[in-house]
């Protein structure tokens, strides 16, 4: 007799349980995919959303001091009637504001865009910027101290058009740019959360741009000087002194925002993760009843023998649960593979798990081992309860 | 089992089960073997409810079986032997009258005690065997014993009750791997794991050609002598009522005679 057998005989009920669980492999298997499923759902969303997280929030990542300042369309205010700020008004926040680098965007709309073939990039928008550095890392190429005839483009249009640095793309705004430039640089991703859509766009200097309408105002400011939102408030304050002119937001609030809103979204998606837990123990109680009935003879057999009735609802219970454990391990390899996909993709490092993407794999595992125990205890109950005369008829 | 505790002949000796011309009779007999005896009855009367009609399966019956007794009940379906089978296995109650279990009152026992009782008492051989299909010959004797977390007195008790019953050779055989009169002795070793003063065995030759069910009759002669067990059997077949040492007769939940007992000169125990 082995050392494993004598340990297991330590817990009867659960060998028996065990082998009981082998005996209908198909239907073991079934009940077994359900809590998979359960628990790759809740571990895959729990995970994944985080590394989706991780992914959007590195768009915010080195814009602690940056705030964007929108103008508020108004048919009522003259100076403001585009929508747009003029140059005198950024010149105004220049002179309002302490520390701070103002860095109007240029964003005509009608945005056209061609790769190095000749076609077209749809999503690919044209912004006109002085300096992309001031808020994104390059990736590639370098973005020369006098830019004025190139272009820098977003890491998702660099992809998309199969762009190099070197390339040369053409690039059309409404009533603004229109030629050929040469690209002297590829941004980092930043997600497509980045203020100004980083990823997706062209950035093409200023000076290319015929125009003194902007629209949106970025500022940048030094910490040691002053703080971001100090400096955004100012402006608010002094453009807004007769009615809503400008709106301005620190990138650090619009990160709140967006974290609030993912908040939201992973609980739902885990309360919908959740339900499918649910679904798996809803097949797992009725896997156990089935199960019950099939081997009501047997069940009359161990109770005629002197087993208690606590001991028939232990082993099914074991049965149950380890049907939920089984799922479980399965769901939890299957999530952590699929987490590392997603890690990958998102956040370029499959091992990228993040302690709260193990808690909710972790979550996800209790929760189906959990189910599985609850679903065994009603048919194990009512197995138990069976009277073993009638149950051996 | 329940000998009319009479010459048997008159129902209303059963009916009236403790009826003084019974008592009478059979006095002396009952209390030299009271003492000893491992369970006895008196004016069992069991009854079922079905759709608000009153079954009387068993219509008052006094037995008594003692150390390594071989009775057999005979009669009819429906004649109220599974009813007096699942009375001595502890598995119900009469609905009046009085089992005593070495002499304790059975209707006292808790759900619980009587499941103890049952364990620590009574083997059962079922007439389907009902072994658990995924274990092996050694697991399924095993199996009564398994919740006593002594793996290994139980395995060498089990593997010496296999080979007592001549399946030394097939300890690791699945029952689909053995045919119906190993399987039935894998169910009988199965009874005696925890060392039972009774066997209660339904059919134990129903499903088996005559020379096997032969070997198993044997197989009881050799545990009531060498193991000191009782065995109550039920069954239809005559061949097993003749190898009995007492025969009841069942009839319509009435004892009718004990033809029995004169072949085995009746002595030790009525029924």
């Amino acid at each position: 007799m082995n050392l494993l057998y004598r340990l297991a005989a330590r817990v009867p009920t659960v060998l028996m349980a065990r082998r009981n669980v082998s005996r209908a492999r198909a239907r073991s298997a079934l009940a077994v995919a359900a809590v998979v499923i359960g628990v790759v759902a809740i571990g895959t969303i729990g995970a994944g959303g985080e590394a989706f997280r991780q992914n959007q929030l590195s768009a915010y990542e080195q814009l602690g001091g940056v705030a964007t300042v929108d103008p508020v369309w108004d048919p009522e205010d003259e100076s403001l009637a585009d929508g747009t700020f003029s140059e005198r008004q950024v010149d105004r926040m220049r002179q309002l504001t302490t520390g701070t680098t103002v860095a109007p965007v240029v964003d005509q709309g009608g945005s056209f865009v061609r790769d190095p073939e000749g076609d077209p990039l749809l999503t690919a928008q044209v912004k006109g910027l002085d300096d992309p550095r001031m808020l994104y890392e390059v990736e590639s190429g370098e973005i020369p101290a006098d830019w004025r005839r190139s272009v820098v483009v977003g890491a998702r249009v660099a992809e998309n058009g199969d762009i190099e640095v070197g390339d040369r793309v053409s690039v059309a705004t409404n009533g603004g740019v229109d030629g050929d430039f040469r690209v002297v640089a590829v941004l980092e991703s930043r997600g497509f959360a980045s203020p100004l859509n980083a990823d997706r766009t062209v950035f093409v200097p200023l000076s290319a741009f015929d125009t003194e309408e902007y629209g949106q105002v970025i500022l940048q400011v030094d910490p040691q000087v002053s703080s971001v939102e100090a400096e955004t408030r100012k402006v608010e304050q002094r453009f807004n002194d007769r009615g809503p002119n400008v709106d301005g937001e620190t990138v650090q609030s619009q990160r709140e925002n967006f974290e609030e809103a993912m908040g939201t979204i992973s609980q739902f998606l885990l309360a919908i993760g959740a339900i499918s837990l649910l679904v798996a123990a809803v097949t797992i109680a009725n896997t156990m009843l089935m199960s019950a009935i099939e081997r009501e003879g047997e069940i009359g057999v161990l109770r005629a023998v002197g087993y208690p009735k606590r001991a028939v609802v232990s082993m099914l219970v074991a049965e149950s649960t380890m049907l939920g454990v089984l799922g479980a391990v399965v769901g939890v390899a299957l999530a952590l593979a699929i987490g590392s996909v997603l890690n990958y993709q998102l956040v370029g490092d499959p091992l990228a798990f993040t302690a709260s993407g193990f808690r909710a794999i972790a979550l996800g595992a209790g929760f189906g081992v959990l189910a599985a125990l609850v679903a065994g205890i009603y048919p194990a109950w009512k197995a138990a309860r069976k009277h073993p005369v009638e149950a051996l008829d | 089992m329940s000998d009319p505790r009479g010459s048997s002949e008159s129902e209303s000796e059963f009916r009236s089960g403790s009826g003084r011309e019974s008592e009478s009779t059979s006095a002396s007999t009952s209390l030299s073997t009271g003492t000893d005896a491992i369970i006895s009855g008196t004016d069992v009367v069991r009854e079922y409810d079905t759709g608000g009609q009153t079954v009387r399966a068993l219509k008052g019956i006094d037995f008594e079986v003692g150390p390594s007794d071989f009775v057999a009940v005979v009669g009819p379906s429906g004649s109220g032997k599974s009813t007096l089978l699942n009375l001595l296995g502890l598995l119900d109650v009469p609905t009046t009258g009085t089992i005593r279990l070495r002499g304790d009152d059975v209707s006292a026992f808790s759900g619980g005690e009587r499941t103890v009782a049952r364990k620590e008492t009574i083997g059962f051989v079922f007439q389907s065997f009902y072994l658990v299909p995924t274990a092996t010959a050694l697991e399924n004797v095993e199996m009564p014993r398994m919740l006593e977390r002594t793996p290994r007195k139980t395995r060498e008790r089990a593997t010496e009750l296999l080979e007592r019953v001549g399946l030394g050779d097939r300890l690791d055989h699945k029952p689909d791997e053995l045919s119906g009169g190993q399987k039935q002795r894998v169910a009988i070793a199965r009874s005696l794991i925890n060392d039972p003063e009774l066997v209660l065995a339904d059919e134990p030759t129903g499903n088996l050609d005559r020379d096997t069910g032969d070997r198993i009759l044997d197989l009881f002669d050799e545990l009531r002598a060498e193991e000191d067990v009782a065995v109550v059997t039920v069954t239809h077949d005559d061949y097993v009522a003749e190898a009995a040492e007492r025969v009841v007769n069942l009839i319509d939940g009435e004892v009718r005679d004990t033809d029995g007992m004169a072949g085995n000169t009746g002595g030790d125990e009525e029924w």
